[in-house]
């Protein structure tokens, strides 16, 4: 096979997957996910100073600079780089995955315009001092009119890509290039632009008025009110992430060990369940506000919310299942978990997938849930817990997956192979590991009582003496190594996107069966499932298999999970028993 | 109608037809989190009884 041409159409055939790429699709995935790249670039720079300057032994940044750079570390973070590469996936889902051409390019190129635009006056007003009020820029803190305004402008253009969005898909649709229902990935990505219109809606409702404020032509902003509305722009914007992540992982799961989906339904089911609850997670950040009561906070962190997480279990299920099922009817079926040791581990993407699943699941998702019921909320606001939790979901969930995913992306839309091919198959781990270790290290160090958003633990000028147990220093030290490992794997990361992109070898011929140096192995080896996949689908799900059904390992995967979460969950509850006596 | 009625397969089933209805997903999830989360906030807010100096 050799790399097709572009038809008079303005389609190319991919050689890999047979997909209709249009020409006009292809250079706005390209812009978006190189700018992402480049974010991830400044925000990881950020984060290694931090991380050395949390470390209490190290303490390297003075007290303006770590405010500063926690501020570029939370923008270029959670929101540029993530929302460049969602809009990447955007254009991705809806163009590639469905065959389409993309509704209005030109205003594309707009809209990325205005994106760029917004980061770099955001960028400007950080780095300069004119906006050291930290991600979350509370008032009365207040920053300079242009950062305000940048944040506005990159919104409005996320915005009018999200539009774009559902353009194409209602194009794609009306142009027959899918029948029926648009695929699951696709539905997923749908999913994400939903959540994105929710939350830039919430984003212009509370940096319009605060950019006026700055101007000096409102006189105050209502503290809570902001706190509120802005929530519903900083927590929702990661559940973009998150809907984002899940169809990455079940894009994945097919591209490398040919998984299927279990049941549409249930799985189209817990995405509609995301886009009707996941959002209200933001009122988690106010359980500890005075200005709400109890009503209102628990039926958004439990009653409404606990509805998106039963979507996220079910997530949980059926990736893995998903699977398995589709290793299973590739042959590989001897006990529990023959289709797991056999599945390709030295391809980033399916390592990049796995650890993205079980991080994100373990750590991530079971803090959440815990830190989110309103009682044990109490002993968790405010510390490093807090941080500890959304660095195992939006960093080793999300930012992973969307490293696996880059993984694939450079050969199927660059058409580059894939740079330093041998560290890239150890990057995924190596990152992996480095968040895991700094997660841990920061959950612990909250347990104790280590505040978040605070350049000296030892709170050496502080009118009043703090004292921290001796193993806060074991803690924050496993928190710093775990960070400059992570920081270190996302540098990779950045070396091989950079080197592939721009002077990589492009991808040439790909011979099936045949393993390439900077070639993925769902690529060179696309996971085929047996000519006798029905009659084994049929005997997978016989009823003499027992209530394990066709996917025992991931059953037995998923009790593990369950006893992990029991435990820490009723840990908490006995935790918060000590510290806060009853009688 | 007849099973043998080609019109039989046609015949999307209601919830497949709303899951794939993108813009009563899009209303839907804009009205609830309004209504539940920012709308009855906003309510909370502006109900509080003024706090008095003491």
């Amino acid at each position: 096979m050799t790399a097709p041409a572009i038809g008079a159409d303005g389609f190319r055939t991919c050689q890999s997957t047979g997909r209709q790429i249009h020409a006009a699709a292809e250079p706005l995935i390209k812009a978006n996910a190189v700018v992402s790249i480049v974010t991830l670039l400044i925000g990881a720079t950020a984060a290694l100073l931090l991380v050395l300057t949390r470390w209490q032994a190290v303490h390297l940044l003075p007290a303006e600079w770590y405010y500063r750079l926690l501020g570029v570390h939370g923008m270029n973070m959670l929101i540029f780089f993530i929302i460049y590469f969602e809009m990447a996936v955007l254009w991705f889902a809806s163009t590639v995955l469905l065959n389409a051409r993309p509704a209005a390019p030109r205003f594309g190129w707009f809209n990325f315009g205005l994106m760029m635009l917004g980061t770099l006056m955001v960028q400007w007003t950080q780095w300069t001092g004119r906006a050291d009020v930290l991600f979350t820029s509370y008032p009365p803190l207040k920053a300079h009119p242009v950062f305000y305004l940048g944040i506005i402008l990159f919104a409005v253009g996320a915005l009018g890509v999200t539009g774009q969005f559902f353009a194409t898909i209602t194009l794609a649709k009306r142009e027959k290039r899918y029948e029926g229902s648009m695929p699951l990935v696709v539905y997923g990505a749908m999913t994400a632009a939903i959540i994105a219109v929710i939350t830039l809606l919430h984003g212009a409702l509370i940096y319009i008025p605060t950019f006026l404020w700055s101007l000096g032509l409102i006189e105050t902003i209502d503290p809570q009110v902001y706190r509120m509305i802005w929530w519903g722009l900083g927590h929702s914007s990661q559940q973009i992430n998150m809907a984002a992540m899940v169809a990455i992982w079940y894009m994945l799961g097919a591209l490398t060990v040919g998984a299927v989906v279990l049941n549409e339904k249930v799985s189209r089911s817990a995405f509609v369940l995301y886009v009707l609850f996941i959002s209200m997670a933001s009122a988690h950040h106010l359980l500890v506000d005075p200005g709400f009561g109890p009503a209102w906070k628990i039926t958004n962190t439990s009653y409404f919310m606990y509805m998106a997480v039963l979507a996220s279990m079910i997530h949980g299920f059926t990736v893995p299942a998903g699977m398995e099922l589709g290793q299973r009817l590739r042959g590989y079926t001897n006990g529990m978990f023959d289709w797991l040791i056999r599945a390709p581990w030295g391809d980033p993407g399916f390592s990049s997938l796995v650890l993205s699943v079980v991080v994100f699941g373990f750590v991530g998702g079971i803090t959440g849930v815990t830190i989110g019921t309103e009682q044990i909320n109490i002993i968790v606001h405010n510390t490093l817990r807090v941080p500890g939790h959304f660095h195992a979901t939006v960093v080793s969930g999300t930012a992973l997956a969307f490293m696996g995913a880059t993984y694939y992306l450079i050969p199927l839309i660059f058409q580059r192979k894939v740079a330093f091919w041998g560290f890239a198959k150890l990057q995924p781990y190596l990152f992996s590991l480095g968040v895991l270790l700094l997660s841990m290290g920061m959950t612990f160090a909250g347990s104790f009582g280590v505040p978040r958003r605070h350049w000296d633990n030892s709170f050496q000028d502080a009118m009043f003496d703090v004292e921290m147990s001796p193993a806060v220093d074991l803690v924050l030290a496993i928190m710093g190594i775990g960070g400059v490992l992570a920081v270190i794997a996302a540098f990779g990361f950045i070396a091989i996107a950079v080197k592939s992109v721009f002077f990589g070898e492009p991808i040439g011929t790909i011979t099936r069966g045949t393993p390439m140096v900077g070639v993925p192995h769902g690529l060179t080896h696309p996971p085929t499932h047996a000519a006798d996949a029905d009659a084994r689908n049929e005997e997978l799900h016989a009823p003499a298999r027992g209530w394990m059904g066709p996917t025992p390992g991931t059953v037995i995967l998923v009790a593990i999970f369950f006893v992990a979460f029991m435990t820490y969950y009723f840990t908490n509850w006995k935790l918060l028993a000590f510290l806060w006596r009853v009688g | 109608m007849d099973p043998s009625d080609p019109r039989a397969e046609e015949r999307v089933p209601l919830m497949q037809r709303l899951f794939d209805n993108v813009w009563l997903l899009l209303v839907a999830g804009i009205v609830v989190m309004f209504v539940v989360y920012t709308g009855w906030g906003m309510w909370e807010i502006l109900t509080l009884p003024a706090g008095t100096l003491p």
